[in-house]
């Protein structure tokens, strides 16, 4: 019923299936690497595990690291902290797995509140300054252009404009009228 | 220009719970060497990579999804013309009403209609199955399979059909239980030679 073209019903429910199997489904999964005990005296150790032989540096901090201790990420070796801070300031992109759009925030935040359009005297400036904030901070790490923050700061101006000039009229009829 | 570093494979879908209420939008995108499924829930996306020599198995199960959604929709949008129909000389104003709503859910049935049967998705690496929910047409699933069988055999190498039988025979007899059954204890103190002295009172 494997890598068939068409549907095979499942043997145990009969719901119509496709699957489609690699080789990977049946490659041997050893067990993790352990790190080797110093034997020799002087001999290098690893900076988290004195007690085991180090194997190679850290290719982010240069610490000396057991087998234990090597993280693999694509032919490159960390040390586990490093990833860790790698993956919290996005520098190793591909550990990056969340990211804020802040030219969606800022776009909503310039839009949406123009159904109640008393709203927009705090959402107008915020989402202004969203947009200068966050203009070259990364968006999603699927091609996306800037439009959105460009929206956000038409709306967003043209909301300020409109409270600045209403005050502005308001304020002189009320000086006229006295 | 610069190549891009991902490309699309689907487009976004809400991710339903309970097959109504949205919970985020998922799409799938093609990468050098995996494939990012990207969850949006509006204000942040969350990323998961399968790595192409990570990819075990995808399947594809036809749901009856398709069928029921054509079903509620032909029902609603046949009462509404019928209704459209009965007013259409007294109640014009709710003739039209209604003549609206029928045009509009008649085109939901023919759009679901023509997207062709749904399915559900899982992809599967040593460590994880996981739900692909922008994979929700069995026709888009066989397109994006196609797409995806000469990259993930390129990454893995062929796997000849007529082995995988005695592959798959021997992956199920030599695989270990995932949960190995505790060692069995003796069911009396007295047959265990290390079970520490008792008093018989």
């Amino acid at each position: 019923m494997f890598n068939r073209r068409e549907l095979v019903p499942c043997p145990m429910c009969a719901a119509p299936l496709q699957i489609e199997i690699f080789p990977a489904l049946f490659r041997h999964i050893g067990p993790g690497r352990d790190g080797e005990a110093l034997v020799i005296e002087g001999e290098s150790s690893c900076f988290y595990h004195p007690q085991k032989k180090a194997v190679l540096p850290c290719e982010g901090c240069g610490r000396f690291l057991c087998a234990l201790c090597d993280c693999e990420l694509h032919g490159q070796h960390f040390c586990p902290a490093c990833l860790e801070v790698g993956r919290k300031k996005g520098k190793i992109r591909r550990l990056e797995n969340q990211r804020m759009l802040y030219d969606d925030i800022a776009m909503s935040l310039a839009v949406l509140p123009l159904v109640i359009f008393y709203l927009t005297l705090i959402t107008a400036p915020v989402a202004l300054f969203m947009s200068i904030r966050y203009w070259n901070a990364p968006r999603s790490i699927v091609h996306r252009t800037r439009w959105r923050f460009i929206v956000a700061i038409l709306f967003a101006t043209a909301e300020i404009a409109g409270w600045g000039i209403g005050i502005f009229l308001l304020t002189t009829r009320f000086h006229r009228h006295g | 220009m610069a190549e891009k570093e991902y490309r699309r494979l689907t487009r976004t879908r809400q991710r339903t719970a309970f097959g109504i209420v949205a919970t985020g939008r998922c799409s799938l995108w093609l990468g050098m060497d995996h494939i990012l499924s990207i969850e949006t829930t509006g204000y942040t996306e969350s990323y998961k990579r399968f790595y192409f020599r990570d990819i075990q198995a995808i399947t594809l199960r036809q749901t009856d999804r398709w069928k029921y959604w054509n079903l509620v929709l032909g029902a609603i949008t046949g009462l509404f013309g019928l209704i459209a129909v009965g007013w259409g000389r007294s109640e014009v104003v709710a003739a039209w009403v209604f003549g609206i709503l029928t045009a509009l859910i008649g085109l939901w049935l023919a759009i679901n209609a023509a997207l062709g049967p749904t399915c559900v998705t899982h992809l599967q690496t040593a460590v994880q199955t996981e739900p692909l929910p922008s994979l929700s047409r069995l026709r888009k699933g066989r397109k994006v399979l196609a797409r995806l069988r000469p990259l993930l055999t390129e990454a893995q190498g062929p796997l000849a059909p007529e082995e995988i039988p005695a592959r798959v025979q021997e992956l199920i007899g030599v695989a270990p239980s995932a949960n190995p059954a505790p060692a069995a204890s003796p069911p009396f103190a007295a047959e265990d030679p290390n079970a520490p002295p008792r008093s018989a009172a």
